[in-house]
């Protein structure tokens, strides 16, 4: 969402983003302002945020990949969305549990389900295609 | 070695998760006296009363075969430090527990959030040092050290001492 706001004679550009699940970015002319929800469900502020997933370049724009594919063997655990569904970066799309981790398969970028090629509890190798965006 | 301390937590690798999530940097690791949501494997419980020592390290970003190398030798590095600075003979079972005395007493669960490649990496601890007693229905299956060795450990040195060799592990790994 973008907006201006004037206070007094000067003009402000604010954009307000959510680049990953529980992030907020606030955007002000240049500079970046992050908040997260706290334990109470409440905004905070963040100092001093580092973007630990990039996110800079996550919400940059949709998502170039067709295909979300497996990174490792293992057992799909979970499936978290459905054909049809809007994703957008950071979103959790299926867990996979190999013998040794749980992995959390999140989106890149924006998209739109075509098709989800799996089910839970079945076993996939790396490389297999988990997901096709449209 | 940043280490934050919490009295309570509903799981260390959920906070640690978050706040890798929010910048944290590696080897960042969070400690609970107490977890109220511990969880191991497939979301099975993990019984974390006061007393045990329960922790997980924001790890470094690395490639997700040398996460799973790690992840085997934490089990390695667990039993490795008990029988240091213990008399105790722990037992390895593959890939992300150790018993003594046939009963288990350290899990290892690591997490990684992945897209086109890794994002964020934890590994939780959960070790059963200082606990007294298991309910009815652990106590054939699980043992603390001071059960087993009649006498307190030190929490913060174990911690140290594993936090440590598993820095030096992944260091030769990733080489």
């Amino acid at each position: 969402m973008k907006t201006e706001i004037q206070i007094g004679d000067k003009v402000y550009q604010i954009e307000i983003l959510e680049p990953q699940e529980n992030l907020l970015k606030v955007k002000v002319n240049d500079k970046e302002y992050f908040f997260t929800k706290n334990e109470l469900g409440e905004l905070s502020f963040i100092e001093d945020f580092k973007p630990s997933l990039k996110e800079t370049e996550i919400i940059s724009g949709a998502s170039s990949e067709k295909e979300i594919k497996s990174p490792l063997p293992g057992v799909i655990s979970a499936i978290m969305v459905k054909k049809g569904e809007e994703i957008k970066p950071g979103q959790k799309l299926v867990t996979l549990i190999s013998m040794k981790m749980e992995n959390e398969i999140i989106s890149e970028g924006y998209g739109k389900i075509k098709e989800v090629k799996v089910k839970e509890n079945q076993f996939v190798k790396s490389g297999d295609v988990l997901i096709v965006l449209d | 070695m940043i280490i934050k301390n919490y009295k309570i937590l509903d799981s260390t690798n959920l906070k640690a998760k978050e706040l890798a999530r929010r910048g944290a940097g590696a080897w960042t690791v969070i400690v609970a006296e107490e977890q109220v949501g511990g969880y191991g494997r497939k979301g099975t419980s993990w019984f974390s009363p006061k007393g045990g020592l329960y922790f997980s390290i924001i790890l470094p970003k690395s490639n997700v075969e040398d996460l799973q190398t790690l992840t085997i030798l934490a089990a390695f590095i667990c039993a490795k430090t008990i029988k240091e600075n213990f008399n105790l003979e722990p037992f390895i079972k593959l890939p992300n527990d150790v018993w003594v005395n046939g009963k288990k007493v350290a899990g290892i669960l690591t997490e990684n959030v992945i897209g086109k490649d890794v994002k964020l990496s934890v590994m939780g601890i959960g070790l059963n040092t200082n606990i007294e007693k298991f309910p009815k229905e652990l106590e054939n299956t699980a043992t603390s050290l001071k059960i087993e060795l009649e006498k307190k450990v030190s929490n913060i040195k174990l911690l140290k001492q594993i936090v440590q060799s598993l820095k030096e592990q992944l260091k030769t790994i990733s080489e």
